[in-house]
């Protein structure tokens, strides 16, 4: 049996670290109706902008763009959302899961396709296995995640789709179902699949459609917002998967809590044992003493 | 004539303006009046001058979509920011971005001390031992 200095040590070091998961776990639940709020309010700006495109390329059915028609893949770019800390559960190792496995079903070689990975963790994963990245340095996921964050890099791959370099544009995120379910996916980003503006024609919008005029004109003005709507749609796919990172730590956290206190209650009863051993074996002494005395 | 300006975290403007000249660094600059025709523009690097009586109000654009229809301005922006003038604006936002990428820059070392730490302390506590 330990000793019971050890015992004690062990269980101060367990109750500090439940007190620490205890608190991580309401930390992450604020943060969590934060993110949830923060894709409340983004959602009508991506709308409002879907809206104004669908005018746009209502406007001239000719109209076309390299983001909206797809071409023979050649080249891939897989976008990796993860996180920057890790003690989130199963979060991180989800999405690189999925993206190992669809890597070995979908590629024979490292040639064919480059890592842009978005967190610390996913940085670390993609240098661990030896992935191409498409930049050098670390782009971190803050919690106030902004555009300016991953701006760079999204500039990057949109011209690197627009000369030709690559071909297809993949992101790998958790999906938010509800706070305890969390789903990986897999979504095309560029190019859009089956040109999702020109669905949601109404009799009432039908009118609009010539009014309109372009400054400067409406293939100047695509050019400008397809760009723009897919970094939109990335943005909201980080902004989804900020919220499951803290739904997922919020439930690991919570676990990692009960399962201390399980812990402490073990380490306790050690404890009392180890004591009143340590008790009989002092008045056995005491007694034997007494007893040699006689 | 109505203005909305509409950035990722809300609402950063909506209010009755006189009128409003758009400018934007590759298309020049122009401007909405009451019952203008019906617009649909794209705005990569510019400035929105909201004009209101004797006021004048700047807002810097980075990547902005803008559409006009019945006399209410609806501009959708990645990032924007209000000033006096569009120097002071824009200078307002260029060093918001400049610092928020130092910030990440230095977090990003912090970052990695702390994870460093913790993984250190949870060793010590031997969590993973019963």
């Amino acid at each position: 049996m330990k000793s019971m200095r050890k015992i004690k040590k062990r269980m101060n070091a367990t109750e500090k670290t439940s007190q620490i998961t205890k608190a991580m776990e309401m930390v992450s639940a604020s943060k969590l109706k934060k993110a949830e709020r923060a894709i409340k309010s983004f959602r009508p700006l991506t709308e409002k902008l879907s809206m104004v495109l669908s005018r746009v390329l209502e406007s001239d059915r000719e109209l076309s763009h390299p983001i909206l028609e797809a071409r023979e893949v050649y080249k891939t770019v897989y976008i990796l959302v993860a996180s920057d800390r890790g003690l989130a559960g199963p979060f991180n190792n989800k999405v690189f899961k999925a993206f190992d496995q669809h890597i070995q079903k979908e590629h024979e070689n490292k040639e064919e396709y480059e890592v842009v990975a978005l967190g610390f963790k996913a940085f670390d994963f993609a240098k661990r296995k030896g992935h191409t990245l498409l930049h050098d340095n670390i782009i971190p996921m803050r919690d106030d995640v902004q555009f300016i964050d991953f701006q760079n890099i999204a500039d990057r791959f949109i011209q690197g789709y627009l000369s030709g370099k690559f071909d297809k544009i993949v992101v790998f995120y958790n999906h938010f179902v509800n706070t305890l379910t969390q789903e990986v996916k897999h979504q095309t980003l560029i190019p859009l699949e089956d040109n999702p503006f020109l669905e949601n024609k109404e009799e009432e919008e039908a009118t609009y459609r010539s009014i309109y005029y372009y400054e400067p004109s409406a293939s100047n003005v695509l050019n400008q917002l397809l760009p723009m709507y897919a970094v939109h749609v990335l943005y909201g796919m980080i902004l989804e998967s900020k919220a499951s990172e803290h739904a997922s730590r919020m439930t690991a956290m919570k676990n990692a809590t009960e399962n201390a206190e399980e812990l402490l209650k073990d380490l306790n009863l050690f404890y009392n044992r180890a004591r009143q051993n340590a008790i009989t074996i002092e008045l056995t002494d005491i007694i034997g003493g007494a007893e040699a005395v006689k | 004539m109505h203005l909305i300006v509409v950035t990722p975290e809300g609402e950063l403007y909506n209010e009755t303006v006189d009128y409003v000249v758009v400018s934007s660094k590759s298309l020049g600059e122009f401007a909405i009046l009451d019952d203008h025709a019906p617009v649909i523009s794209a705005i990569d690097v510019g400035y929105l001058k909201l004009v209101k009586g004797k006021e004048q109000i700047f807002t810097v654009v980075i990547n902005g979509a803008l559409e006009h229809r019945d006399n209410v301005v609806h501009v959708l922006a990645q990032e924007a920011h209000v000033g006096l003038n569009k120097e002071s604006a824009m200078e307002h936002l260029n060093a918001v971005r400049k610092e928020r990428l130092e910030e990440n820059r230095r977090r990003t070392m912090d970052f990695l001390k702390a994870e460093r730490e913790l993984k250190k302390n949870i060793k010590e506590a031997e969590a993973s031992k019963r």
